[in-house]
């Protein structure tokens, strides 16, 4: 076959253009299609950090990370991620992982892991996740670490645990660090972006009622209509995954396995157990009762300004989930005046996976504990 | 002949039209049928008739049938006139085309806009008693709740259909101010096309979302689907009594009364725990 000449005038030519394009195609697919037969599971590994299991109480277990450097923070750190998701994200792979950057800095960590709730677990409140069981997973790391006292780490909705564990038992609770976690259900109306806040207004779009009727009608708040929510967000994002997204990364190995590992998390939703969904969005996202310090919790209001301990307020400058106002919402509310807050780039899951946070997360999260341990 | 990627488009919204229409009309055949013959079997009986009147919910059924298939016709309309001005996106570039052709396929629009349907249509439909005569006002409300989410899924896919028209329109409107021809180095690429699209849909996408008549509509949609379960649960649980099979109103009992027990246990457990002064534990931990 004669090779095509360039187009008179030195410009391309359209028709080499395309024969050029669709050869790359065909390789591109010929090589991902190979990539895909190749992959297992075993390969697609995501929370890999060596830790072991040394507390368990029904559905819910703490682990302990075996440390890679000297330690050089004794307060322990016990990282509490919510019930919408799971905490692989903050280890989601080796070079891109919270766990092992606190590691490498000497922190001593734990995590809770709440389990897989089941219809069994719909009675759950969130009372007993943050005076039952996160109070255990506490009493035990302080029986372990011989300390009366712990760094807690919450993330999103566990931050939300973490936040209103402080302020009901402040005694126990050494530093306070949030990562992504919303305390004004209703500042997503300060800035307003668009496409930010969607769960904020959806939520504030259904009557309590409907949320009754819902957990009556499914037990639980199932992970699965959860993610149907989370892809609303990014319409034409969620339409795009499955063909350009998948298209970009589909002949590059290091890509494709990054690509499978988040994909991997994303696909781990567990059920938010029934009752603690009601207070979740009625009581939080409804009726705002955080910041407003109507919470209550086993009887007791939750009161912000009751938190005297110094606090680390992380989140994200583009996070849609949460938007910054309803995070940032914490400044003056809490007791302490040693409040500081760090702002990293990228959104929701970027603060735990993006190249840039990496450089910036874990390090300000350890300096903080170490200046206060 | 090769389509361009809106009438590859069109040709599908034609496609999804007509089986829509043709499922849909045979569905409210269906309906008709088993209403009139649960009238038949109660006058048979001399009895009134037993069952709610389910007339109403397939006109409205019907209505939002009707109002969704005029919506695809005016989606056809827009891919055609889309077609005519897009400026050779179907020869640039291979890779976006296949992406392209995707993209403007008006399904993706209801599959992915519709998502939230179909976890909740996935929760929803349960087990199918279909054949069981001697619960009829269980069965009826089944019925109804099922047209109820049928109808108030075409009410919402209808408003997300909306939203693909606005996007189409606002597409074709910044198209016409770009160079058209191929050979016009100003000419946008496939590339450039795709992206272009891709943030005029996006940005619509979420004005739509937000907008009262999305979230109404899916609140309605949430409601019928929360009502399907509820009356579905309901007739589960009449076939459970009279067969002693455990239902799900006595197993929540049951992990209801397990869950205040263990709340209670640890209650007590937190009440007799010692208090851990630092210096305890330390000698604890050090043996």
């Amino acid at each position: 076959m004669a090779a095509q000449q360039p187009a008179a005038g030195g410009g391309t030519n359209p028709a080499t253009d395309t024969v050029s394009e669709a050869a790359k195609l065909g390789t591109k697919l010929l090589t991902g299609t190979r990539l895909l037969n190749q992959v297992r599971d075993v390969d697609v590994q995501i929370a890999t950090s060596a830790k072991d299991e040394v507390w368990r109480q029904d559905k819910i277990t703490l682990h302990h990370y075996r440390p890679l450097a000297d330690q050089r923070v004794k307060t322990p750190v016990l990282i509490c991620y919510g019930l919408i998701g799971r905490w692989t994200m903050t280890d989601l792979q080796e070079d891109r992982s919270l766990v092992q950057n606190l590691l490498n800095l000497g922190v001593d960590l734990y995590v809770v892991d709440w389990g897989n709730p089941s219809r069994a677990d719909r009675y759950l409140t969130l009372d007993d996740y943050v005076c039952g069981y996160l109070d255990g997973c506490i009493s035990e790391m302080c029986r372990r670490a011989g300390v009366d006292r712990v760094n807690l780490l919450g993330v999103c909705e566990g931050g939300v645990f973490a936040t209103c564990y402080a302020a009901l038992e402040p005694e126990r609770v050494n530093t306070l660090t949030l990562t992504i976690t919303p305390i004004d259900f209703h500042a997503d109306t300060v800035e307003n972006r668009p496409g930010h806040g969607f769960i904020n207004v959806w939520t504030r779009s259904l009557a309590p009622e409907d949320v009754d009727a819902l957990i009556e009608a499914h037990g639980n708040l199932p992970g699965e209509f959860m993610g149907a929510v989370f892809n609303m967000m990014t319409p034409m994002r969620s339409l795009m995954k499955y063909n350009l997204d998948l298209l970009e990364v589909v002949d590059d190995e290091k890509k494709l396995l990054n690509w499978l590992r988040m994909e991997k998390w994303i696909a781990d939703r567990p059920d938010h157990p029934g009752e603690a969904a009601k207070q979740w969005l009625k009581d939080l996202y409804q009726q705002n009762k955080l910041v407003r310090g109507e919470l209550e919790l086993d009887g007791r209001r939750v009161d912000l300004g009751r938190i005297t301990l110094p606090v680390l307020n992380v989140y994200a400058k583009d996070d849609h989930i949460i938007p910054p106002a309803t995070s940032c919402a914490l400044r003056g509310k809490v007791g302490t005046g040693n409040y500081t807050e760090l702002a990293l780039p990228g959104g929701h899951v970027g603060v735990f996976v993006g190249g840039k946070s990496q450089k910036l997360f874990a390090p300000a999260v350890a300096g903080f504990l170490k200046r206060h341990d | 002949m090769t389509m361009n990627p809106f009438e590859y488009g069109k040709a599908l919204a034609d496609s999804w039209a007509a089986a829509g229409k043709a499922l849909l009309s045979a569905q409210e055949d269906a309906n008709r049928a088993f209403a009139e013959g649960m009238k038949a079997t109660a006058a048979a009986f001399g009895a009134a008739p037993a069952l709610p009147e389910l007339s109403g919910d397939m006109a409205e059924l019907t209505h939002a049938n009707q109002a969704l298939m005029a919506l695809w016709s005016e989606a056809a309309t827009m891919s055609a006139l889309l077609s005519s001005k897009l400026p050779a996106a179907g020869e640039a570039s291979p890779t976006v085309d296949v992406t392209f052709r995707k993209m403007v396929d008006p399904r993706l629009w209801l599959a992915g806009g519709g998502e939230m349907d179909e976890a909740l249509n996935r929760m929803t439909e349960g087990p199918r008693l279909a054949d069981l005569w001697d619960v009829e006002r269980r069965f009826a409300r089944v019925l109804r709740a099922w047209l109820d989410v049928r109808r108030r899924a075409l009410e919402h896919n209808a408003v997300v259909l909306e939203g693909w028209l606005r996007a189409g329109r606002s597409f074709a409107d910044e198209l016409v101010t770009l160079p058209t021809t191929g050979t016009d180095p100003k000419a946008p690429d496939a590339k450039a096309l795709l992206a272009l699209w891709t943030e005029t849909a996006n940005r619509v996408l979420l004005e739509m979302q937000r907008s009262e008549r999305f979230l109404a509509t899916q609140t309605a949609s949430i409601r019928a689907s929360t009502e399907l379960r509820a009356a579905q649960r309901d007739l589960v649980e009449y076939y459970g009594e009279r067969f002693g099979f455990p239902t799900r109103t006595e197993l929540d009992d049951v992990h209801r009364t397990v869950t205040e027990l263990r709340r209670e246990l640890r209650a007590l457990k937190r009440r007799d725990r010692p208090a851990v002064t630092a210096a305890a534990a330390r000698q604890t931990a050090g043996g």
